[in-house]
């Protein structure tokens, strides 16, 4: 392989030759393939390999952090490997303290989904797993992506699969839902495009040179090499803003996401690696605040209402559901207002306190979905009401999802405090949006509390309904599962600094970047 | 410029071609085949055989010629001397050089365009063996050939009559395959249509090149000479300039020829055949019109445009109307919308590629606007983006007709509904058709997405940019109807799911053009060069 290590900005770390980056995207893809050529029989087989192919994505992308250098801001461990020349489009890859965060949570989140799905899907297991690993690879693919049409090929990417997979082997819903999941991303993703074309054309027309890499044109921005009139940039901003609030979702985009939720696989793996990581966030952050910084200043107080509106309206329709998938995806919506709101904060606390929060809402919220794919499987039914009085016969499983609700609500100790905190502090802060933001989205927080207790109390506490009287509790991989997912809520909680620390030099150039315009208002 | 016996190995495919169309009739008129229905088997099984083998072994002679592989080194004294040898004489025979007194152009835009057609003709052909043959074999295959030979003199045509006489051999052996299932319901109908139209546009076409022809006599007289007999394309632009260019004669002339061959390519308003015709025909048949024919009549008329008309280019922003740019802008224009929109409501499968194929013709004209700028390198450019397109659109539509077919075979229809719960019943063909789907939807990294991208940039860099904003529009429009087909394949319940065999053969054919489509995806840059090359020649 024709592989080049270079340096884009800062200095890059040295490394050996191995290709650690794309070994990792290509991994799960791979994986994918071996396991359609499996035996259709075969079922132990293809979740080895699946399984398997996992894992190591998930050793790579330990060892990408390894090699990560926190002390420096730009892109890191650069792959370049050029694809069509003549257009500037290259295949280059690499993390920086922000994406970094977002390949290690998938890598995470992988293996534990699908084995989540064990002993759930009722057919054609072998083409759910590799949908599962191709979505992965997508996701791998999206956040390490260097080339801005790089990255709109596996934003796309992943795509398909989680339609497919919602559409195969979804709830009763599950035909509507996939198709709205597509019909809605898809028609975001134009906009990106457009957006990415325009960027593309004019950094070329201004420069003379035609290249879709995000450091170049980042590094023509900042130096005024490129000098975008405000129309041209807020037209562009508003591009990229309409692709990612769609995928993201922002209120009022949210629709597709409650449905797609509620009607996914019931064992959570959609929920966990298709929706909860957080593409659009993560687009936000890298696009609109990094490269468009004065049209970000521009937009914040408006970007701030929609988040403020997300996350209370969210929080306030979570409480009112009585099946759980709804509510946990309302959930996670007024999650997605948050932070979104930290991003639009525009400072350090407020943005990587937004990164933080998609790692530990994904956590979190995954976990309790996992939770929910537990309980269904035993019940059948994702009603509230179907349930009651479960601690006294599934005690383990009792006790965990209190200690993953908690998180979930930012009990301070647990690790979704320490990123809604820095948030509301962030959105405090922010010159752009201020106390008026802040007031209410802790009443939002306070809601969470409400509506996750609310399901907690009526599904675990108080008599049990004769028909659960039977229900096992944890099996041993549930069991491992649920652990695996609950020891970062309590390590995080207890010692945020890890998650912070990587990211800082990444998070603190962008807010450095916003400083300018965010001080002339 | 006379003839020389020289130029023959220049038209080498064409000439072999002509030979395997006689070979196809005639082995299968000289044996005597038994009535019984395997002898019929066997029958259409060696027409099938004979076509595909050769067809197979012109591709390579064209690729060899084209030497945009490789250049075949000077014989060495080796065991392969002989090879070698063959392959110099071949190569001789490459790129440059205009045979037939100037008529036809050996060059690399010609090449590409060959290597097209026949590579189509031969997936065809595959196609066509995995499909009920009923009767006369040797015609279907023979005319097949013909009327691969004229799409491939069609596009290396650069005067008037032997463009009109290659028009007529791809047409008229079209017309009669579309009619080839004479028992059925819709495929003579299809044939009787597509004939009626087809004449009638064909005259059309006739009329046009008198009235250029007229205009060229005159403006000569007018320069004090005699009316010469200037039918080349290239005589017709030598005369076309300056103010003589917006002389009415012409522009009339101009507009009879576009309308003329705007039925070859099925723009709207001249698309009303298609949705019938395709769905009528024999569904390999199909697979070959919406791809090479539309291919061909692409590219003649691109050639026509540049060579005989480059002083009434125009512009193709929409506000200021003048030249052929601004009559394709329009024709652009309505075709994107009314193909995309008209697709929507369709629930027959092939209808409904049917009008996504004239769809694709809108965005392939945007490719062409770009002429109205001066600089080689955007023309190239736009050609460039042209060629790929049409290659690209050629295996992607040839791939998900050849699924339609193999379905018809199979199923009995092709309706929508008829592919629902595809995935349980045959896994490789659904997965094959995802990917051809999703191409032509223009999903990143497949090759229909660097080809819409390509053309929108060129219609951009033209200048019409109100156009290319509607171009998109449609693309997010045409995914509706795009999704259908995975929704059927995928998500809907099957109506039963008795798995289902592909015929190898049709497999085969199916498999290579969606390979190609995810390779020419990953690696735009593949065939970018060689069709780079071919453009700058023809933009020249």
């Amino acid at each position: 392989m024709p592989l080049r290590q270079r340096s884009v900005r800062n200095a890059v770390v040295s490394m050996n030759s191995v290709p650690l980056l794309s070994v990792m995207i290509w991994l799960p893809a791979l994986g994918a393939l071996v396991v359609l050529a499996l035996p259709r029989q075969n079922v132990a087989a293809q979740r080895g390999v699946s399984l398997g192919a996992a894992l190591l994505a998930l050793a790579a992308a330990v060892g990408v952090a390894l090699f990560f250098n926190p002390a420096h801001a730009g892109f890191q461990l650069v792959e370049r490997v050029a694809w069509v020349p003549s257009w500037g489009i290259s295949y280059t890859v690499s993390v920086d303290g922000i994406s970094l965060w977002l390949v290690v949570l998938t890598a995470f989140l992988t293996p534990i989904a699908l084995a989540a799905s064990w002993g759930t899907v009722e057919r054609q297991e072998r083409a759910f797993h590799a949908l599962v690993l191709l979505l992965a690879s997508g996701l791998f693919g999206v956040f390490t992506a260097q080339d801005m049409l790089l990255f709109y090929v596996f934003f796309e990417f992943t795509l398909v699969p989680t339609a497919l997979l919602i559409g195969i082997w979804g709830g009763a819903e599950r035909r509507y839902a996939a198709i709205k999941f597509f019909a809605y991303t898809f028609s975001g993703s134009v906009f990106l495009l457009l957006g990415i074309i325009g960027l593309y054309l004019l950094h070329g027309q201004a420069t003379g040179v035609y290249t879709f890499d995000i450091a170049t044109i980042l590094a023509s921005l900042q130096l005024g090499a490129l000098r975008l009139d405000t129309g041209a940039e807020r037209l562009i901003f508003g591009l990229f803003f309409i692709g990612f609030a769609i995928k993201a979702p922002i209120w009022p985009f949210h629709t597709w996401m409650t449905t797609a939720h509620a009607e996914a696989p019931s064992s959570g793996v959609v929920d966990i690696i298709g929706l909860l990581i957080k593409i659009g966030a993560y687009g936000l952050i890298r696009f609109n605040v990094q490269l468009f910084p004065a049209a970000a200043a521009w937009a914040a107080p408006a970007v701030g209402v929609l988040a403020v509106i997300g996350i209370l309206y969210a929080a306030w329709i979570a409480y009112q559901q009585t099946d759980m998938k709804r509510l946990l995806a309302y959930a996670s919506v007024s999650h997605v207002g948050l932070i979104v709101l930290g991003i639009f904060a525009l400072n350090t606390q407020g943005i990587a306190g937004a990164v933080a929060h998609m790692v530990n809402s994904a956590l979190t919220t995954g976990a309790l979905f996992l939770v929910v794919g537990m309980l269904v499987a035993r019940r059948g039914s994702r009603e509230l009401k179907a349930f009651g009085g479960l601690w006294k016969t599934m005690p383990w499983l009792g006790s965990l999802t209190l200690l993953l609700a908690l998180g979930s609500i930012g009990l301070p100790g647990l690790n979704g405090f320490v990123s809604e905190f820095t948030v509301l502090q962030g959105s405090w802060r922010s010159p752009g949006l201020g106390w008026r933001y802040t007031l209410p989205a802790i009443l939002g927080v306070v809601f969470a509390a409400v509506y996750l207790l609310h399901m907690y109390r009526t599904a675990f506490m108080g008599e049990t309904l004769p028909e659960l009287a039977r229900a096992p509790d944890v099996r041993p991989r549930e069991l491992a599962l649920l652990i695996a997912l609950a020891t970062p809520v309590v390590v995080l909680g207890l010692y945020p600094n890890a998650l912070f620390g990587p990211m800082q030099q990444s998070v603190t150039q962008i807010a450095q970047g916003t400083l300018p315009y965010l001080a002339s208002r | 410029m006379s003839f020389q016996i020289t130029d023959i190995p220049r038209i080498l495919p064409e000439l072999m071609l002509l030979l395997l169309g006689l070979m196809v009739l005639g082995s299968d008129v000289l044996t005597r085949w038994g009535r019984g229905p395997q002898a019929q088997l066997e029958r259409a099984r060696e027409a099938g055989q004979l076509t595909a083998i050769g067809l197979g072994l012109i591709f390579i002679v064209g690729l060899v010629q084209s030497r945009f592989l490789f250049t075949v080194p000077d014989p060495s004294g080796g065991p392969l001397d002989v090879l070698l040898t063959l392959g110099r004489n071949l190569q001789a025979g490459g790129p440059g050089g205009s045979p037939i007194l100037g008529a036809f152009a050996t060059d690399e835009f010609t090449m590409v365009a060959r290597l097209t057609f026949i590579g189509a003709a031969f997936l065809t052909t595959l196609l066509a063996m995995g499909y009920r043959l009923t009767a006369n074999p040797g015609e279907f295959y023979g005319l097949l050939i013909f009327s691969t030979l004229g799409m491939s003199i069609m596009a290396a045509a650069t005067e008037f009559i032997l463009a009109y006489l290659a028009l007529e051999l791809s047409s008229i052996s079209l017309y009669v395959l579309a009619g080839y299932f004479r028992e059925s319901e819709r495929s003579p109908e299809a044939g009787l249509k597509y004939f009626l139209f087809g004449s009638l546009s064909s005259a059309i076409f006739l009329y046009g090149i008198s009235l250029v022809y007229g205009f060229v006599a005159s403006e000569n007289q007018k320069a004090g000479g005699t009316p010469i007999v200037a039918t080349l394309f290239s005589e017709v632009g030598r005369f076309a300039t300056g103010d003589a260019a917006s002389s009415p004669l012409l522009i009339l002339g101009m507009l009879f020829v576009i309308a003329g061959l705007g039925y070859k390519i099925s723009v709207v308003p001249f698309h009303t055949w298609a949705p019938d015709v395709y769905q009528g025909a024999p569904p390999p048949v199909t697979a070959f019109l919406s791809t090479a024919s539309k291919a061909a009549g692409f590219l003649l008329l691109y050639r026509l445009l540049t060579t005989a008309f480059p002083g009434a280019v125009g512009t193709p922003r929409l506000e200021e109307f003048s030249g052929w740019t601004s009559v394709l802008a329009i024709l652009a224009l309505v075709t994107v919308i009314v193909g995309n929109l008209a697709a929507l409501p369709q629930t027959n499968a092939r209808r409904l590629l049917a009008y996504s194929s004239i769809g694709h013709a809108g965005f392939l004209l945007l490719a062409a606007l770009i002429w109205s700028s001066t600089s080689p390198a955007d023309r190239a450019f736009g050609t460039a983006a042209l060629i790929y397109y049409l290659i690209v659109y050629t295996l992607t539509n040839l791939g998900s007709f050849g699924v339609l077919a193999v379905l018809t075979n199979a199923l009995g229809s092709d309706d929508l509904g008829a592919m629902q719960g595809l995935w349980q019943r045959n896994m490789v063909l659904t997965l094959m058709m995802t990917i051809l789907i999703l191409s032509l939807a223009g999903i990143p990294p497949l090759a229909g997405f660097w080809a819409k991208f390509f053309v929108f940039m060129a219609g951009y860099q033209a200048g019409a940019v109100p156009l290319v904003t509607i171009a998109v529009i449609m693309t997010v429009v045409s995914l509706y109807y795009y999704l259908r087909f995975l929704k059927a394949m995928w998500i809907l319940p099957a109506p039963e799911t008795t798995p289902f065999k592909t015929p190898p053969v049709a497999n085969a054919a199916i498999i290579v053009s969606t390979v190609l489509v995810v390779l020419l995806g990953l690696l735009p840059n593949l065939i970018w060069g060689t069709i780079s090359t071919a453009a700058s020649v023809a933009a020249r």
